[in-house]
């Protein structure tokens, strides 16, 4: 900005004091261009983005026993690889005459379900190995390191087929096993936050009044760095899914009680020629499903950090 | 110097070792035999125990292992009772189609994702960049399985440009490699983003400006060359990863590589096809991670290896 068109704005020719705001000043719409502004705004409509788009997917997943739909598994050979909206069937039938929309919402509710509980898991894992990592350190950081440099240089999705092969694909092994898969991201994540805040003073106050350490690590550290640590969590979930539909792709994922979305994407797949909906559609729903989680964790990551009142 | 390879060299085969153990007892504790996937459902009890007798499978577990430990040293890990060759053998012939096609995805990835990702940095949160930002999400959410037969329907079957499966031309690699590269473009591109913004808001920065250097230097010279290591190691490691197969794209265009191998070995429970494949690429995978840790003195003289890289 350059100082010479900073005139004086009072004395207008019809002598009304219209105050202009001298080019200095800071403006509404200097403050709505501002980066701090635009930064808070794009990662406003991320989150609603990406919340449109996961509600669009979990609702009707969560409703599918309510919703008036054919039943997943009932085969109707007549009505076999009808088109979308032909019938009553939104997105058409497959090669035996189930109903795809019926499937992919059943089938959604497994996916689903082992997202979640894989998260959960790995995230009790991950919180609790990365923060006695950080705060013992020693030998506990030594081996949990280790362990985690040994399994990024694993070939993840190999290993994972192996497990699921050999122990078979239930919804047990396939959740422990996508855990596995993922607790050295929130690990790593915790023991670098751990280190941090050991050193803070609040820390050797509370040592000096005779805490044990582990009390100090579980009421005082951990509580501080678990929202940070949660916010990953949606990631995971992101990934999670898409990994579980991976599996299941490659024929390791759950038959019962319904198959899930990677594998009614490969039962289509032989169908891709004449029948496009039986691989796109159900494709579709993954992506909605996953880039609204991955846009609702992104804002949330981004969001301007409000200071906690009174505190 | 040569103190910190032999180190790094020791603790890469450490790492390939307990890999491959690892993978040994798994197999071992798994339920599932491969006689009867060798002699067939039908056959009768003397036939199993014959083929047992012949893999070596009717020893007590400890005592396989042993052998597997002398196999492990001479470098024959036993036949491949599918194929009916050394086992490591059949590895090594797959391993090339794996190579190009990792080779191919990372540099195409390499091209793409630099350019972009310091495009968004370059404005960050305006309109366009959040759209591209939304892009990038969107390639980081869809399964890639899902992405491969989208491609290969469009581009193989519509509209004929491309071979649909296999590795007969050169034209047969545009496929597989856009596919996997649409995932590893989507991630990198937001790395170079978040490193190359970190450096542009970086006092060094600012006092360069200040001094007036042009802008491209800025960027390229300045906040390039000090984004460099992280975004050279993330396409490292991305490659080791690849290395293991790209299992599901390998699958999914019928590409003859170590993915697809792995996946038919563990279908028929081809121990010593599953432990060679393991061994292989568990040792090229390390072998890369020193090549890349060796790398970063050249990318930036302020390290000394040895050193506390990491700080």
């Amino acid at each position: 900005m350059s100082l010479d068109t900073a005139a004086p704005t009072a004395g207008l020719p019809d002598g009304t004091p219209e105050r202009k705001p001298s080019p200095s000043a800071v403006t509404k719409a200097l403050i709505a261009k501002a980066g701090a502004t635009r930064r808070r705004n794009s990662a406003k409509w991320k989150m609603r983005i990406g919340a449109l788009c996961t509600l669009l997917v979990i609702i009707p997943i969560l409703l599918a026993q309510v919703l008036p739909l054919p039943d997943a598994n009932h085969q109707d050979l007549s009505a076999r690889r009808l088109p979308p909206l032909m019938d009553g069937h939104l997105f058409g039938t497959d090669q035996l005459g189930r109903d795809l929309l019926s499937r992919v919402l059943h089938g959604g509710q497994v996916s689903l379900t082992i997202g979640v509980l894989a998260v959960v898991v790995s995230g009790a894992i991950g919180i609790i190995l990365g923060a006695a990592a950080g705060y013992f350190g020693g030998w506990v950081d030594t081996v949990v390191s280790r362990v985690l440099e040994a399994q990024m240089s694993l070939p993840l999705l190999m290993m994972l087929l192996l497990v699921v092969a050999l122990f078979g694909p239930s919804i047990p092994v396939i959740t422990g096993v996508i855990a596995i898969a993922q607790w050295p991201e929130v690990a790593r994540l915790t023991r670098s936050m751990v280190l941090v805040e050991r050193e803070k003073p609040y820390v050797s106050a509370a040592r000096i009044l005779g805490l044990h350490r582990i009390q100090i690590l579980i009421q005082h550290i951990i509580p501080n760095v678990i929202k940070q640590a949660t916010l990953v969590v949606l990631l995971l979930l992101a990934q999670a899914v898409l990994l579980e539909s991976a599996l299941s792709f490659l024929g390791a994922g759950p038959q019962r009680p319904f198959a899930t979305w990677g594998r009614i994407i490969s039962d289509g797949q032989d169908y891709i020629t004449t029948s496009w909906w039986m691989v796109t559609l159900p494709g579709l729903v993954i992506v909605l499903m996953v880039v609204g989680v991955n846009l609702l964790g992104d804002g949330l990551r981004d969001r301007p950090r409000r200071k906690k009142k009174g505190a | 110097m040569t103190n910190y390879i032999l180190k790094r060299l020791g603790q890469g085969l450490l790492t390939v070792f307990l890999t491959v153990s690892t993978v040994f007892i798994l197999i071992r504790l798994a339920p599932g035999d491969p006689a009867v996937s060798y002699a067939g459902p039908l056959a009768t009890t003397e036939q199993l125990a014959k083929v047992r007798e012949q893999f070596g499978l009717d020893r007590p577990v400890l005592e396989q292992y042993w052998i597997f430990l002398q196999q492990l040293f001479t470098g024959n890990l036993g036949t491949s009772y599918s194929f009916q060759a050394p086992a490591l053998q059949v590895v090594a012939e797959r391993m090339p189609y794996t190579l190009t096609l990792a080779t191919a995805s990372i540099l195409l990835t390499a091209v793409v994702a630099i350019p972009l990702g310091v495009w968004m940095s370059r404005r960050p949160d305006t309109k366009s960049e959040f759209g591209v930002n939304v892009l990038t999400i969107a390639g980081q959410s869809m399964p890639d399985f899902w992405t491969g037969i989208m491609l290969l329907t469009g581009f193989a079957v519509l509209i004929p440009i491309f071979p649909a499966s296999g590795f007969a031309t050169w034209g047969g690699l545009v496929l597989p490699t856009v596919t996997i590269a649409i995932l590893q473009i989507a991630l990198i591109s937001r790395m170079v983003r978040r490193e190359m913004t970190t450096n542009f808001a970086a006092p060094y920065l600012t006092v360069a400006r200040s001094r007036g250097i042009r802008n491209s230097i800025l960027t390229w010279r300045y906040a390039m060359g000090n984004s460099a290591i992280p975004v050279f190691t993330a396409l490292g490691t991305r490659f080791a990863a690849m290395l293991n197969g790209v299992v599901v794209v390998e699958v999914v265009f019928a590409w003859p590589g170590v993915g697809s191998l792995i996946v038919r070995a563990l279908e028929t429970r081809d121990y010593p096809l599953i432990q060679a494949t393991v061994l292989l690429t568990a040792l090229l995978a390390v072998g890369v991670q020193l090549v890349i840790d060796l790398a970063y003195p050249l990318l930036d003289p302020r390290v000394r290896l040895g050193k506390a890289a990491a700080a």
